[in-house]
C-alpha cells in the first residue's frame, strides 16, 4: 500500500552516509584491532548487522507516531533497568555499566540516550506550550535527573552530562523563555563549586588537564598530548593502514573507543579525517532538515532530538581528541567500538528515516 | 487511492490525536532548526580548521614527537683500547662487567624485591636505596644501576633467581682488565668517571655523565685514541619502553690498541725490587731513548678503580706523605748525590782543569776560608785521580775540581747533560729539577752565591734537584757516547684492523759537549766504580756482564744535624740512595737510574736493587754471549788507560 510511497520518501543520502561510516569503522577497528590484539572488528561487524536490522526495521515496520502512547512504559522500563545495573551490573575498570546478558554485555547507559529523546520529546508533545517557564520544566527536568543520577552513580560522569545535554536541546527546541533561561543558568553557575566537590579525583583531573594541559604532561594530559601527537603526525595522507605509529605501539589510549578518531587521523590523515567529518555532516544535516520540514510537533522533536544526540556525540568526542574538550567517555557514533552505542545510533537513524519517510502522510492537507 | 489515504489520515487523527503545526509554529520551528544546522557548520567548520593546525601547519613537529615517542637511539659503547708491552703482552684490557640493575616499571613490589636482593649483593640497604633514589629522576623504564662489577658467583646466583626477582636485570658493559695484575700503575694511568669540568671542557668528544675517561698517564694522554667511536642502534619501542623491534644498528668501533715500549719482565722485577720501599727505577734503553721500565713505588691497585674507589682508598691515595699516586720517575725531583760527579767530572776534562792523570791529594776534608768540607770517608783517599776519585766517589777531589771550574761552568754543564729542564716525556705534570746559578740564587733568595755553595754543587748536593728520568738519560748519554734521547714509552698504535696508525721514533735532543775520549774515561770510572773492588757500587756486580755504574747519597739534611749511625735518624732525615748504572759496558743495552727516597747509602741500598734489575734483563735476553773474556777487557781497559 503505502510501503511504496514510505520507500519513495526514504532518505537515501543518510542510509548511504550510515554504511560509508560503517565500512569506515570497520576499517579504522580492523587495524585497532590488530594493534590491541582483539578481534573487535568482527564483534562490531556482527553488531552492525544487528543495527541495520534494526534500524530498517524501525524506518519501515513501526509508525514512530506509536512511541507517544508508550513513552511512559519505556521511561519506566529504562530506569528500572539502570536501577539494575547498579544492583547486579558487571563492573569494569571500576565503574558498574555493563549488564551481562551471558554472551553479550550490554550498556544501558547508551541506550538510554535514545529513549531520553522519545520520552523528552512524547513529554513536550503532550504538553504543548507556545512558550515554557521554570515552572513547565520541573516535571520534564526531573524526569530526566533520574537516570542521570543513576548514571552519575555508575559512575559514568559523561554520559550522565549528555543527558543533560539533551534535555537542554530539545527545551530549546521547546521555547523557553528568557528569564526562565537566565534563572536556571545563574542557578547552575551557583551550584557549579557544590558539583566541582562532589567529583572523584580523576574526574577532577581530566578538567583540570584540559583547563591547564601542561599542568600534568605524564599524568592525565599525557593521553590528550598523545592523541594530538597521533592526528597531527598523520599530516595529509596519513601514515597508511596499519601504519600508525602512536596506535600500533600503544602510545594512544583506548585507541578503540575514545580515541579512535585519533587513530584514523594517524593513519588516513588530513584527507581521511575531512572525507569522516564530511560525513557526519551529511547526517546530521539531513537529520536537521527532517526535523525542520516536519510538519508535525512529535516529529519535529523526535528529529531534532535524535540528530542532537548524534551530533553532540561528534562534537564532544572530535574536541576531546583533538584537545579542545575535556576527556570524557563519549563514543564517536558507527566508529567507536561498543554493541550499545551502534544499537542506539543506529535505531536512532532508524526513527529519523522513519519520520523523513512519513513526511508525505501530512502533506496533502497543506496544499 | 485518495479514499484510503483519508482513511489512514482519519485514523490517524482518531487514535493519536496528531497536532500538526500552525503556520506560525511551522515557522519558529524552521527558525531553530536553522540555527541549529548555524551551530553544525561552525562547529565542523572549527574542527576543520584545528586538523589543519594539527595536522599541516604542525605536521612535521607532530611527525617528529611521534618518533621521538617510539624511537631510542642506545649509545652502544666502543670497547677502549688495548694497552700491550712491547712483546705484545696484554698490561690493560678489556673484559666484561657485569651491573645489576633494577627496571622500576617492571617491579612489583619494591620491598619484598629489595630484601630478596640485599643479602645477594652484600651490599647495605642504604646504599641500595640511595641509588635508586637517585635514579628515580629518569622514566622508569630506564634501568637503575644497582651494583657495578659484581664477580661471577654473585651473578651466577643473581642469573639462577632472576625468575624470582621480577625487574631485575644484568647489563654488561666493558671495563679494563689488568691480565698481569696491576703493573706500572702510574705510567698506564687509571680511569675515572668524567667530571663536569671535564664534560665543559670540551676536550672530550661524545662523551656523557657516568663515563669512564683516562685521568692520568697513558689512559689520559692518549684518551681519544683509546676510546674509539661509541656505535648507536636505533631501537623502536612501544609505550612501556618495550623493544619492538631494531631499526638500525651502527657498530661501535673500539680504540687503538697502544705498544708500549715497556718489557713487563723488567717491568715486573723492577716493580718486585722496589716493594716496601719507596721511589723510583728508570730503565732505558741507552740507543734509542725507549723507556723499558718505569716503576714508582709506593704504587696503587689499578683494579680497585675498576671496582670503583671507596672513600677510604681514596684518602689513602692522596696521603700527604706517601703520596702513592705521584709518580716519582718524573714528577719528584731530589737531589742528585755523588751521582752528579758524572757531570762535574766531564766539565774538568774538557775545560781542562784536569787530565785524567792529573793527581790531586785528597784527605778527609778539604778546607775552603772557615769552613771544612768533609769527605764521606773518614780515611781519606789520599793520592787521587779522576778514575779513582769516580770509584771511590771521591769527595774531597770533586770539591778542588769544582772550586776551580766555578759554579757558572758546573751549572753549564749540567743543563747540557740534561739537567733542570724536562726531558720531554709525553706525559703531563714532568718536574724540571734544578740547576742552581749564582742568578738563580739572587733571584729566588736575594742572597749572593757562596763559594761553599760551589763546592757541594759539585759532588751534587745543594741546590741541584734532577729526576730519575733525567739521571736515566744522563747515564743513558753517557753510554751511548753522548746522545741525548727524548725518553719515549709507546712503539706504535695500532688501529683494531692491525694498521699502524702511529709509530714512534727515538729523537736526539742534544748530544753531551765531551769529547770521545773523555767520555771514555769517564765510562772507565763507571766501570770502576763496580766492578773494581774498591768501587762504591760493587753490589750490583753481575756475573757474565760488566756493568758501570755511579752511586749517590743524596742528604736530606745539613752535616751539622746528622748523627754518625743512620739508623738512628728519624725516617724523613735519612739520605736518599742513588744508583745509576748501564750494562754490559763494552756494548750498553740497558741503563737504569734507581733512587730510593730515604734508603740510605746509594752503594748499600740502590746498586743491589739495580742488580737485580741487570740480572732480570741478561737473564730474559739469554742465550747470548757472555763477555766474560779478558781478551775484550783488558781491551777496553788498556786501550783507555794507556792511550
Amino acid at each position: 500500500m503505502h510501503n511504496r510511497r514510505l520507500l519513495e520518501h526514504f532518505d537515501w543520502w543518510i542510509f548511504l552516509a550510515v554504511v560509508m561510516l560503517m565500512v569506515i569503522g570497520f576499517i579504522n577497528l580492523d587495524s585497532a584491532g590488530t594493534a590491541t590484539g582483539y578481534p573487535f572488528q568482527w564483534r562490531q561487524f556482527w553488531w552492525y548487522i544487528i543495527g541495520i536490522i534494526a534500524m530498517l526495521g524501525l524506518a519501515f515496520f513501526l509508525d514512530y507516531r506509536k512511541l507517544t502512547t508508550y513513552f511512559v512504559g519505556i521511561y519506566i522500563s529504562i530506569v528500572s533497568v539502570l536501577v539494575l545495573v547498579l544492583c547486579v551490573g558487571k563492573t569494569v575498570g571500576g565503574s558498574k555499566r555493563w549488564l551481562s546478558l551471558g554472551f553479550m554485555n550490554f550498556q544501558p547507559s547508551e541506550l538510554t540516550k535514545l529513549v531520553m529523546v522519545i520520552v523528552l520529546s512524547s513529554y513536550f508533545y503532550h504538553n504543548d506550550r507556545p512558550q515554557y517557564c521554570l515552572k513547565d520544566l520541573l516535571v520534564p527536568g526531573a524526569m530526566t535527573l533520574v537516570p542521570v543520577y543513576l548514571i552519575y552513580r555508575q559512575p559514568d560522569l559523561g554520559t550522565a552530562l549528555f543527558l543533560v545535554i539533551i534535555f537542554v536541546s530539545l527545551v530549546y527546541m521547546a521555547r523557553i523563555k528568557w528569564t526562565s533561561f537566565l534563572i536556571s543558568l545563574g542557578s547552575v553557575l551557583l551550584l557549579l563549586p557544590f558539583a566541582w566537590e562532589r567529583l572523584r579525583p580523576y574526574q577532577k583531573g581530566r578538567v583540570l588537564s584540559f583547563l591547564f594541559p601542561e599542568r600534568d604532561p605524564l599524568g592525565v594530559g599525557y593521553h590528550v598530548l598523545q592523541s594530538k601527537i597521533a592526528i597531527g603526525s598523520g599530516q595529509i595522507w596519513g601514515k597508511g593502514f596499519m601504519a600508525g605509529t602512536q596506535a600500533h605501539l600503544s602510545f594512544l589510549p583506548e585507541v578503540h573507543t575514545d580515541f579512535v578518531f585519533s587513530m584514523w587521523c594517524e593513519e588516513w590523515g588530513f584527507v581521511g579525517a575531512m572525507l569522516l567529518i564530511g560525513i557526519y555532516v551529511l547526517i546530521l544535516y539531513r537529520g536537521f532538515l527532517i526535523a525542520s520540514q516536519t510538519r508535525e510537533r512529535f516529529g519535529a522533536f523526535l528529529a531534532f532530538g535524535v540528530t542532537c544526540m548524534l551530533f553532540w556525540q561528534v562534537v564532544i568526542n572530535i574536541g576531546m581528541v583533538m584537545g579542545l574538550m575535556p576527556v570524557v567517555g563519549i563514543p564517536l557514533p558507527l566508529i567507536s567500538y561498543g554493541g550499545s552505542s551502534v544499537l542506539t545510533t543506529l535505531s536512532g537513524i532508524g526513527i529519523l528515516l522513519n519520520i523523513r519517510s512519513r513526511r508525505f502522510m501530512f502533506q496533502k492537507e497543506r496544499g | 487511492m485518495k479514499r484510503t489515504e483519508k482513511a489512514v489520515k482519519f485514523r490517524l487523527k482518531t487514535i493519536w490525536h496528531i497536532k500538526r503545526f500552525n503556520q506560525e509554529d511551522l515557522e519558529a520551528n524552521r527558525q531553530r532548526c536553522k540555527w541549529a544546522i548555524t551551530l553544525l557548520f561552525v562547529s565542523m567548520s572549527i574542527f576543520c580548521v584545528r586538523l589543519c593546525y594539527l595536522q599541516i601547519v604542525m605536521g612535521r613537529y607532530f611527525e617528529e614527537r611521534s618518533k621521538n615517542n617510539r624511537i631510542r637511539s642506545v649509545r652502544i659503547q666502543a670497547p677502549r683500547g688495548d694497552i700491550l708491552d712491547r712483546t705484545g703482552r696484554l698490561l690493560a684490557g678489556i673484559r666484561p662487567c657485569f651491573n645489576v640493575c633494577i627496571i622500576r616499571e617492571d617491579v612489583e613490589n619494591m620491598e619484598a624485591l629489595l630484601t630478596r636482593l640485599y643479602p645477594l649483593l652484600g651490599e647495605t640497604e642504604a646504599e641500595i636505596r640511595t641509588r635508586l633514589h637517585v635514579g628515580s629522576t629518569e622514566p622508569s623504564y630506564i634501568p637503575v644501576i644497582i651494583k657495578r662489577g659484581i664477580n661471577w658467583k654473585t651473578l651466577s646466583m643473581i642469573e639462577a633467581r632472576l625468575f624470582y626477582l621480577p625487574g631485575v636485570s644484568i647489563e654488561v658493559t666493558p671495563a679494563r682488565e689488568y691480565p698481569y695484575g696491576s703493573v706500572a700503575p702510574h705510567l698506564l694511568g687509571y680511569l675515572g668517571e668524567i667530571s663536569e669540568q671535564e664534560l665543559r671542557s670540551g676536550r672530550y668528544k661524545n662523551r656523557y655523565p657516568g663515563d669512564l675517561v683516562g685521568k692520568c698517564g697513558i689512559e689520559a694522554r692518549f684518551e681519544p685514541e683509546l676510546a674509539g667511536k661509541d656505535g648507536q642502534q636505533k631501537l623502536e619501542v612501544d609505550a612501556r619502553g618495550r623493544l619492538v623491534r631494531l631499526i638500525d644498528k651502527r657498530p661501535a668501533v673500539s680504540g687503538d690498541n697502544l705498544y708500549l715500549t715497556i718489557d713487563l719482565d723488567l717491568q715486573e722485577a723492577c716493580e718486585e725490587a722496589m716493594k716496601g720501599k719507596s721511589g723510583a727505577i728508570v730503565a732505558m734503553d741507552p740507543q734509542t731513548g725507549q723507556i723499558l721500565a718505569m716503576v714508582s713505588s709506593p704504587g696503587f691497585d689499578l683494579n680497585d678503580f675498576v671496582k670503583g674507589i671507596t672513600k677510604t682508598q681514596w684518602k689513602a691515595l692522596n696521603n700527604p706523605v706517601t703520596r702513592p699516586l705521584l709518580n716519582r720517575a718524573f714528577q719528584c725531583s731530589y737531589a742528585p748525590g755523588s751521582t752528579f760527579k758524572i757531570v762535574t767530572a766531564a766539565a774538568a776534562l774538557e775545560e781542562g782543569i784536569v787530565t785524567k792523570n792529573t793527581i790531586l791529594n785528597c784527605g778527609s776534608s778539604y778546607r775552603l776560608g772557615r769552613r771544612v768540607f768533609r769527605d764521606w770517608s773518614w780515611r781519606g783517599h789520599g793520592e787521587t785521580n779522576l778514575h779513582k776519585a769516580l770509584v771511590e766517589s771521591c769527595d774531597t777531589y770533586f770539591y778542588q775540581v769544582g772550586l776551580k771550574l766555578g759554579i757558572r761552568k758546573i751549572a753549564r754543564y749540567a743543563r747540557a747533560f740534561g739537567l733542570g729542564s724536562k726531558t720531554g716525556i709525553d706525559l703531563p705534570d714532568e718536574n724540571p729539577g734544578l740547576v742552581a746559578t749564582p742568578g738563580w740564587k739572587r733571584r729566588r733568595y736575594h742572597e749572593p752565591w757562596q763559594k761553599g755553595e760551589t763546592l757541594i754543587t759539585a759532588i751534587g748536593q745543594g741546590f741541584t734537584l734532577v729526576t730519575p728520568l733525567q739521571m736515566a738519560r744522563l747515564i743513558s748519554a753517557v753510554a751511548n757516547g753522548g746522545r741525548l734521547y727524548r725518553p719515549i714509552y709507546m712503539e706504535k698504535i695500532l688501529a683494531p684492523d692491525g694498521h699502524c696508525v702511529v709509530s714512534f721514533h727515538s729523537e736526539v735532543m742534544g748530544t753531551l759537549p765531551v769529547s770521545r775520549s773523555h767520555l771514555r774515561t769517564i765510562r772507565l770510572g763507571l766501570l770502576g766504580a763496580v766492578q773494581e773492588d774498591k768501587g762504591t757500587g760493587k753490589q750490583c756486580r753481575v756475573s757474565g756482564v760488566h756493568v758501570a755504574g755511579k752511586t749517590g747519597t743524596a742528604q736530606v739534611i745539613g752535616q751539622a744535624r746528622r748523627r754518625r749511625n743512620e739508623k738512628d735518624m728519624p725516617f724523613k732525615f735519612r739520605d736518599h740512595a742513588w744508583f745509576v748504572a748501564y750494562a754490559p759496558a763494552e756494548r750498553p743495552e740497558l741503563a737504569v737510574a734507581v733512587l730510593v727516597e730515604h734508603g740510605g747509602h746509594g752503594g748499600s741500598v740502590a746498586a743491589p736493587i739495580a742488580r737485580k734489575v741487570f740480572e732480570r734483563w741478561f737473564q730474559i735476553q739469554s742465550p747470548r754471549p757472555l763477555i766474560r773474556s779478558p781478551k775484550i777487557t783488558n781491551n777496553i781497559r788498556g786501550g783507555d788507560s794507556h792511550a
